[in-house]
């Protein structure tokens, strides 16, 4: 009977020890794994005015998402995320049309991110901006 | 839970027949000892390698260009990457170590002998091949010390009569070591060599498994009951121990003992594997002072120097290899007791002092 005891003692100690070592060795290997953190790209972006003309979109990388400058034919200027909120592909600028439309399921978007037509069910998320002396800064 | 899992796939798939025969009922001679546990080590080891390896993978971009960068990368910014770095380094130093030990093991207890001539040649082969992935996977952080080793290391089948002028040029995918090199011994390094050490590891387990565990020749009266060469035999050992839990608690104690070295160089000594070499990225047009092989490779490269034609020296060379690897056809003899084996055991342990010496010759030199 004491021997039993023994035996469950040993057995959980084992037991315990392996789960440490798996612990040890997990921790560093999702550590090294997992993304890393701060890889997002400047949360903040600064772009000469001079670099848009009317009409015009810019795409660029912005807080790890892409992102779209454009510049509206009355010369507003609206920042909006690229992304489609349908399936996540980045939406086209339609210069002619003046609109946004998704390759991917032909969803379309006007130039302050309503939806006007196709599967899309929410807006473009708009990125404030303000324009100081010429330099157009996002975010 | 456990027990209905079980009892669920005994149903199905007859689990208890395969532990039965595998684990509890694989009985091993009654005098086994530690060293036979260095097998299972090794497998410890490879497992590691090729799992560290993987991760490693993810961030080591193997291009001339990148190379060095993306292992500084590794080992600075990347969470645990010097730990996964250290860890196949130092894992590889400890995997040739761990294998010369098991082979030693072999050699004096005699194991080689009929019928397992087939268990050491595919375990000569794998010393080879251990060998081989540890010389490619040198080059890969491409540092000075990378590329003069592999320069050096690829030259010396220059000396190979006729073609050997074209075998390096082969070997190194140009006239010098360059990006072409590193492609080719990257592709060797991570693909072709773990799939064919993967598969000699196979065959090896295998033949173990077809001639049975050979009894150590002293310790407790043996279990043995010996070959004949009359028909295949397979060696049980009838009232030996069980493999489980008996013998597998000292391969479990072993590992640990293992471990315990591997880490304690992992993290109080991580400086073993590099030179200050290892840390200036390659530059082809600069030879390092004193550039010098691994550990492992030093008695081959004073072998090298020692004689006066390069020739000469891998023929030495190539000759000691094969006959170590032609051991078991040459030395026929039953008995197995290194003690009785009186010009064998001072074969053997000349053959180590000399190992020795010339690798601290190499050293120094």
């Amino acid at each position: 009977m004491e021997n039993e005891g023994r035996r469950k003692f040993l057995g959980v100690c084992v037991a315990g020890a392996t789960a440490a070592a798996a612990v040890a060795a997990g921790y560093p290997v999702f550590r090294y794994l997992a993304p890393r953190s701060g890889q997002g790209g400047a949360a903040k972006l600064v772009i000469p005015a001079g670099e848009l003309k009317e009409g015009d979109a810019k795409f660029f990388e912005f807080a790890g998402s892409s992102a779209v400058l454009i510049k509206t034919k009355s010369g507003e200027l609206v920042a909006l995320s690229a992304v489609c909120t349908h399936l996540g592909c980045i939406v086209q600028w339609v210069k002619e049309k003046q609109q946004f439309q998704c390759p991917c399921h032909g969803g379309q978007f006007s130039t302050d991110g309503t939806v006007l037509g196709g599967p899309p069910p929410r807006p473009l998320a708009k990125i404030p901006l303000t324009v100081t002396e010429g330099n157009i800064t996002i975010g | 839970m456990l027990k209905r899992l079980y009892r669920w796939l005994d149903l199905r798939i007859g689990v208890g027949e395969i532990v039965e025969k595998e684990l509890t009922g694989y009985l091993l001679p009654r005098n086994i000892n530690e060293w036979y546990s260095l097998g299972s080590v090794l497998l410890v080891i490879f497992a590691l390698q090729v799992i560290t390896g993987m991760l490693l993978m993810i961030y080591y971009v193997p291009d001339a260009d990148k190379a060095f960068k993306s292992v500084t990368f590794i080992m600075n910014e990347v969470p645990f990457g010097w730990l996964i770095r250290l860890c196949h380094a130092v894992g590889s130093n400890m995997m040739v170590a761990v294998l010369i030990l098991h082979m030693l093991s072999t050699l004096l207890m005699g194991s080689y002998k009929a019928p397992r001539e087939l268990n050491w040649v595919t375990g000569f082969t794998l010393l080879a091949l251990v060998q081989g992935i540890s010389l490619t996977g040198y080059l890969a952080p491409w540092s000075q010390l990378s590329f003069w080793a592999t320069t050096v290391a690829t030259n010396s089948a220059s000396a190979v009569p006729v073609v050997g002028p074209y075998l390096v040029e082969f070997l190194r995918g140009g006239k010098l070591v360059g990006p072409p090199t590193l492609g080719r011994f990257f592709a060797l390094h991570a693909a072709v060599l773990p799939v064919v050490i993967a598969a000699l590891i196979g065959a090896h387990l295998f033949l173990l498994k077809r001639t049975g565990i050979s009894a150590p020749p002293f310790g407790r009266e043996g279990t043995a009951n010996p070959f004949e060469a009359q028909q295949y035999h397979y060696q049980g050992h009838p009232g030996g121990i069980p493999f489980f839990p008996n013998y597998a608690l000292q391969d479990l104690s072993s590992i640990s003992i293992y471990f315990a070295i591997f880490l304690a160089v992992v993290f109080f000594w991580p400086g073993m594997p590099f030179t200050p070499d290892a840390f200036v990225p390659a530059d082809p047009f600069k030879t390092p002072a004193h550039i010098k092989p691994e550990w492992y490779f030093l008695a081959n490269y004073q072998t090298l120097k020692i004689f006066p034609s390069e020739l000469l020296g891998l023929s030495v060379q190539a000759a000691a290899m094969t006959f170590l690897a032609l051991l078991p056809f040459i030395d026929r003899s039953p008995e197995r007791h290194p003690l009785k084996r009186p010009v064998f055991l001072t074969l053997v342990i000349a053959g180590i002092l000399l190992w020795i010496a010339l690798s601290v010759w190499g050293h120094l030199s």
